[in-house]
């Protein structure tokens, strides 16, 4: 009993380490972007040829994140059409900080309005290390009305010392700013310093004298005229004047001190999507079904080239999965220098028959996409949706290496047993 | 007044002295060791009002005004200077109804504003600097003791509550704004940023990523309020000054009900409930 009771003891002890070694732990963790529901991630925002240019950089080092997203066609229901949309990095707090960003090379510090569905969209973030650590960074869409929608994230090895950050901005009256974030910090504390000193004094001026019990049994005994003198009433009106004067001439002085200010910014920018490919493949998808214990999507689509070249099936990306058969011409450079590279499926894209499509031919062909990652990636809840559908883009390419996308999706049936 | 003068002469008005031989003290009939005791149940009752005043009035602003008194990016010239002195001034207001109506402490605003004060000087660089690394100068919290420490003179002058309200209340609201743009004037500097223009407020808010907070849920001076062009704060102001009259005057007003000790009558049905049988004898 004692060596239990010790034993019980010893773990309790170890808890606190335990806790310990969670918290020292927490930087090397990611941020929940596997939590929202597949449906947000299948059929919303299809990133792709995501690249950051850098994994490793120091503090104060810039790094760029570019690619490209497709918003899909078969927008889900429940998610709020991107009417008002913002461009930005997804990262565990400030690790980093922008620079810049664009969205088809016009500038995303604001928000914009009225993205079009079943159109591509292409982005670069200009980012800097600000916290040393290893942080885990993605492109990021937000949607109004329903929140972040998470492109494909890489590890970003941030080194050096986080006290030698520094951002320069020069303002446009002349005024160069060491490091914004401190910029204007002493004058606010020295400020909340003066109205602090006054409430000090005010509070001090009635709390050092007998306070609540003999002041209410005063009151109660009709003394009002002990508990608010005529010097107290002097001292308040004096403190008002003070207070009204310090805040009518400080509001002056600043005025004075900073002549040209300018009201918050805000307010929506437009940007016109890509230009629209010249689409010369036409894919219908005939049924989708998703093996639960196999881990594996099985789409049975038909293709038609209506291009003049023959052309083969490339990928097919979903939430940032993605599936390359490998016996299309140009699958070893499917994979861009600087794409993340935890979200390749392994086995690639299996097709029934993966021979090129001839021009004008319509073939039928059985896709497998078969991987853990749709459960690592915890995509695997078509059972729980209340939309059971699938989407994604279908990437084909002809021998010459044009490469073309194609928003595919449809109504999938879970299978529960091995087929 | 000294020391040696009589403990049972009445005591006046100009007699201000601290202690046992105040004239507050003789006037309620205390001894000096019952005056002893009441200055340690001073010392209770104010840590205790600080606790918990501190967390109650910034769980209260937090929820009510939220990011506008949060990120330096949300303080607009409309909306900020509207709804923080109607959402600050509800605490001030209860806590002069009890301050003064018990005690004839006009304190009660002050009170509020240094506890909220309090609360964001421990919750800011805990959270946002310590916890999740922001810099300090996204996060400045707005003010309110300037229009606090109005607001109690006013209590103090008109000895009323609704004159409190009414030139109180005004001043509480109207006061915010200036009170605030003395600190936050640097951040209103315009910079070049992309080819687009930013104050210093935005582009912080830019820099330092909120991921779970894009841009477009800031409200910034939305409505047709703009109209007036640069005087935008001061009819907000004006507004805000207007609603908190009612505001104080209603939340006074809460603060005399919530501090009132009422009791159950001693009846038979009382009892019942309490578990004293009929015949039983009961005290009272």
């Amino acid at each position: 009993m004692t060596n239990m009771l010790r034993g019980a003891l010893r773990r309790i002890a170890l808890l606190p380490l335990a806790c310990l070694a969670l918290l020292a732990s927490l930087d090397v963790l990611a941020h929940g972007e596997r939590a929202q529901e597949p449906y947000l991630r299948t059929r919303t925002v299809q990133f792709y040829d995501v690249q950051f240019d850098r994994a490793k950089i120091a503090v104060n080092e810039e790094f760029t994140i570019t690619g490209r997203f497709r918003l899909m066609q078969d927008w889900p229901d429940a998610v709020s059409l991107p009417e008002t949309v913002y461009m930005s990095a997804y990262s565990p707090g400030p690790v980093i900080t922008r620079v810049e960003s664009y969205v088809n090379g016009v500038p995303a510090r604001q928000s914009f309005a009225d993205f079009q569905l079943g159109r591509d969209y292409e982005f670069r973030l200009v980012l800097k290390g600000r916290v040393p650590g290893s942080h885990h960074i993605h492109p990021m869409l937000s949607v109004k009305g329903s929140g972040p929608l998470v492109g494909p994230g890489v590890w970003i090895e941030v080194t050096g010392a986080r006290a030698d950050f520094r951002h320069e901005v020069k303002t446009m009256t002349g005024e160069t700013i060491d490091n914004l974030e401190d910029y204007g910090v002493s004058r606010a504390l020295g400020w909340y310093g003066v109205w602090i000193a006054l409430a000090a004094f005010w509070l001090a001026f009635w709390l050092v004298r007998p306070l609540l019990i003999p002041r209410w049994i005063a009151l109660n005994k009709g003394r009002e005229d002990l508990l608010v003198t005529r010097r107290d009433l002097m001292v308040g009106i004096a403190l008002g004047i003070t207070v009204i004067g310090l805040t009518l001439g400080g509001y002056a002085y600043a005025r004075k001190s900073y002549p040209y200010v300018v009201p918050l910014q805000a307010g929506t920018s437009k940007v016109d999507p890509l230009p629209a490919q010249t689409s010369t493949v036409q894919v219908k998808v005939l049924d989708a079904t998703y093996d639960v214990p196999g881990r594996a999507m099985r789409i049975k689509a038909k293709i038609t080239n209506t291009g003049s070249e023959p052309l083969q099936v490339l990928e097919f990306t979903t939430a940032n999965l993605r599936f390359i058969n490998r016996q299309a011409p140009g699958a070893d450079k499917a994979v861009l220098a600087g794409s993340p590279t935890d979200t390749i499926a392994r086995g690639g894209l299996v097709l029934s028959d993966a021979s090129p499509i001839g021009p004008g031919e319509t073939r039928e062909i059985a896709l497998e996409a078969s991987d853990v990652l749709w459960e690592l990636e915890r995509l695997v809840s078509f059972l729980t949706d209340v939309d059971s559908k699938f989407g994604g883009l279908l990437f084909t390419v002809t021998p010459t290496g044009e490469r073309q996308h194609t928003e595919i999706g449809g109504p999938i049936l879970p299978t529960f047993t091995q087929l | 007044m000294n020391s040696t003068q009589s403990a049972s002469a009445a005591p006046s008005a100009g007699d201000v002295v601290s202690g046992s031989f105040s004239p507050v003290v003789q006037a309620a009939g205390l001894s000096p060791a019952a005056a002893r005791t009441s200055r340690l149940f001073d010392l209770l009752v104010v840590i205790a009002v600080v606790l918990l005043f501190t967390g109650a009035i910034h769980l209260h602003t937090m929820l009510l005004a939220g990011d506008w008194d949060m990120f330096i990016d949300w303080k607009d010239r409309q909306y900020w200077p509207l709804v923080m002195p109607v959402v600050m001034i509800m605490f001030p207001g209860a806590l002069q109804a009890v301050f003064w109506n018990y005690f004839r402490l006009p304190i009660g605003a002050t009170v509020g504003a240094v506890c909220l004060m309090l609360a964001v000087s421990i919750t800011r660089p805990m959270q946002f600097m310590l916890w999740t690394d922001y810099p300090l100068n996204l996060v400045l919290p707005a003010q309110m003791i300037a229009g606090a420490l109005v607001l109690d003179v006013m209590l103090l002058i008109f000895r009323n509550a609704l004159f409190t309200a009414i030139f109180g209340g005004f001043a509480f609201a109207f006061l915010f704004y200036p009170s605030n743009y003395i600190i936050l004037a640097p951040y209103y500097v315009p910079a070049a940023h992309q080819g687009m223009m930013a104050s210093m407020a935005d582009l912080i808010g830019y820099v330092y990523p909120r991921s779970a907070t894009p841009e477009y849920i800031r409200i910034i001076e939305r409505g047709t309020l703009r109209t007036f062009g640069d005087s935008a704060s001061w009819v907000s102001a004006l507004f805000s000054g207007f609603i908190c009259m009612f505001m104080h005057y209603g939340w006074w007003k809460l603060g005399m009900l919530m501090s009132s000790a009422t009791f159950l009558p001693n009846n038979r049905k009382v009892m019942a409930m309490m578990g004293v049988k009929a015949d039983q004898k009961t005290a009272g």
